[in-house]
C-alpha cells in the first residue's frame, strides 16, 4: 500500500514540477489546485479523481494518504439500441458531492429486549434465562461477523451523475448488448425497470472496492482535476 | 386414391409449419418489442470536457495563482510528525515529514448501532473520519465507562459518578485522546487486533501503542479514513 502511496505522490510531484518549469502552467491544473485547496481547508478526508493518471486518491490537507490505482474511466448510460443518446461528458475539474452513498446505510443494530440492574460487588448474578426456542428452530446463531462491502455500488452525486464503482465492467459486445436489452425490455414489460442515472465508471480491483466503500458518504467531496498531463 | 395419398402429406406438412412459423414470427415480434423497449447499459470512453472559469485571463497571472495555490497546500500539510489510520484495513501508520516511522495492526469501530431499550436512543459505533489532534496523553489512563458500556451488556447504567463506571485496566498502559471521547489506547483482547471490534476508539498493541505515545507529541494531527 505504501509502495502504491509513494507511486502516487511521485506522480503528483512530477506533474507539479512539470507544470513548475519554464513553461507556463496549464490553466486547467491550476484550476483544479485551487479547487483542491478550497476542500482541504476544511478537516475533511476527500477524494481526488485523476482520470489522466487513472488514480483515485484518498486525501486530507492536500497529502496522499492512500491511492487507488483504476483499471478504467467509462461513461456508462443506459441506451436504447436503436437511436442512442449520449450523455455530455462531465466537465472538468469540477468538485463532486455524494448526495447518498453506500457508506450511510446497511448498518446492523444491537438492540437488548431488556436491560437488568447490575450485580452488587461479591453477589453472584443470576444468569437470565433465554426464552424457550420454538420447536423446529435451529441452534441459537452466535453473533454475526461484520459483512464484507460489496465490490460493485453506485454512489449518487448532487450533480446528477452517479459514481458506479465495480471490479468489471458489463459485457459490451454486440450479442450481450441485445441480451441485455431483451432482459431488461422484459422487466420494464413486466414493469419492473429502472431508470439509472449515468454514470462516472471507476473499474479496479475487488479489494480495492471494497475498501473505498465507506468512504462514499452523504457530503464526501470529490475533486476531478484535469491538465495534469 | 394414389393422387389422395400423395396430397395428405403435403397438407400435414403445412400444418406442421404453419403454427412453428407463427411461433417464430411472435417470438421474434416479442424479442424486437423487448429489444426496443429495453435500454442496456452501454459504455462509452470518459471524455474531458475542460471548462475554466470567467476569473481565468483576467486579474493575476496564472503562474502567480499556481505559485500561490502550491505555497496554501504546503501550509495545510501537516509538518513534524503525524498519524494515518486506515479504518478498513486496520492499520495505524506514523509518520514525520512523509516518512514512515513506525506502521503498527489497530482495531477500529464495528460501524453498529446500538439502541437503548428504554428511549431509542442510539450510539453508532463509528471511528471518525477526517482529520483530528491529539489533544490529551495520559499514562494508565482510567476509563470512565459511558452508558452505552452497560446497555451493551444488558446493564441499567448505573448514575454518573458512580464507582461502578470506574475502569483502570481496559485502556491499557497509555491512553492518546482526539477529542470527543475517541481515544488510541492499549487493550486486553489482543487476538481481536486487525480486526473492527471496537466502539469508535482506535485499539493498539502494547509495543506499538508504546512507541506511538513517546513520538506523537501533543498536537500531532491524525488522519482517520
Amino acid at each position: 500500500m505504501l509502495r502504491l502511496v509513494l507511486a502516487c505522490i511521485c506522480t503528483s510531484v512530477l506533474t507539479g514540477v512539470v507544470g513548475a518549469g519554464n513553461e507556463p502552467p496549464n490553466p486547467l491544473h491550476v484550476a483544479s489546485r485551487e479547487l483542491e485547496l478550497s476542500v482541504a481547508k476544511k478537516a475533511e478526508i476527500y477524494l481526488l479523481l485523476s482520470p489522466e493518471r487513472r488514480a483515485l486518491e484518498v486525501r486530507a490537507r492536500g497529502i496522499t494518504l492512500d491511492c487507488v490505482s483504476l483499471g478504467g474511466i467509462e461513461l456508462l448510460s443506459q441506451q436504447r439500441m436503436i437511436g442512442r443518446s449520449l450523455p455530455s461528458a462531465p466537465s472538468v475539474p469540477a468538485r463532486w458531492v455524494v448526495k447518498e452513498g453506500p457508506g450511510d446505510a446497511d448498518r446492523e443494530v444491537i438492540a437488548p429486549e431488556v436491560l437488568r440492574p447490575m450485580p452488587k460487588e461479591g453477589e453472584e448474578e443470576e444468569e437470565p434465562v433465554p426464552n424457550p426456542a420454538p420447536a423446529g428452530a435451529g441452534p441459537t446463531p452466535t453473533p454475526t461477523p461484520i459483512p464484507e462491502p460489496p465490490v460493485s455500488y453506485r454512489v449518487t452525486l448532487e450533480n446528477g451523475w452517479d459514481i458506479w464503482i465495480t471490479d468489471r465492467l458489463p459485457q459490451q459486445g454486440f450479442l450481450h448488448l441485445i441480451g441485455a436489452a431483451i432482459q431488461d425490455g422484459w422487466r420494464r414489460w413486466r414493469g419492473q425497470g429502472t431508470d439509472l442515472a449515468p454514470a462516472v465508471t471507476l473499474v479496479m480491483t475487488a479489494e480495492d472496492a471494497r475498501r473505498l466503500h465507506h468512504l462514499f458518504r452523504t457530503g464526501t467531496t470529490i475533486i476531478v482535476t484535469a491538465g495534469e498531463h | 386414391m394414389l393422387g389422395v395419398q400423395v396430397e395428405r402429406p403435403r397438407r400435414r406438412w403445412v400444418w406442421l409449419v404453419l403454427p412453428g412459423l407463427v411461433a417464430v414470427l411472435v417470438l421474434s415480434g416479442g424479442c424486437l418489442g423487448l429489444l426496443r423497449a429495453g435500454r442496456p447499459l452501454v459504455a462509452t470512453r470518459f471524455e474531458l470536457t475542460p471548462v475554466l472559469s470567467g476569473s481565468f485571463g483576467s486579474g493575476i497571472g496564472v503562474e502567480k495563482r499556481a505559485a500561490r495555490a502550491e505555497a496554501e497546500l504546503r501550509r495545510l500539510a501537516p509538518r513534524g510528525a503525524y498519524i494515518v489510520i486506515d479504518t478498513y484495513r486496520n492499520r495505524l501508520h506514523l509518520l514525520e515529514d512523509g516518512k514512515v516511522l513506525r506502521s503498527a495492526i489497530c482495531s477500529t469501530g464495528t460501524g453498529r448501532v446500538l439502541r437503548d431499550p428504554r428511549n431509542g436512543r442510539e450510539w453508532v459505533f463509528d471511528t471518525p473520519m477526517g482529520e483530528r489532534i491529539i489533544e490529551n496523553k495520559r499514562k494508565d489512563p482510567p476509563w470512565a465507562k459511558p452508558d452505552w458500556a452497560f446497555i451493551e451488556e444488558g446493564y441499567l447504567p448505573p448514575p454518573p459518578g458512580s464507582p461502578e463506571r470506574w475502569d483502570n485496566v481496559s485502556l491499557g498502559d497509555y491512553g492518546l485522546y482526539m477529542g470527543d471521547g475517541y481515544i488510541i489506547h492499549g487493550t486486553l483482547f489482543k487476538s481481536l487486533l486487525g480486526r473492527r471490534v471496537t466502539h469508535g476508539c482506535v485499539r493498539l498493541g502494547d509495543e506499538d501503542l508504546e512507541f506511538v505515545y513517546k513520538n506523537a507529541p501533543l498536537g500531532t494531527r491524525v488522519y482517520l479514513y
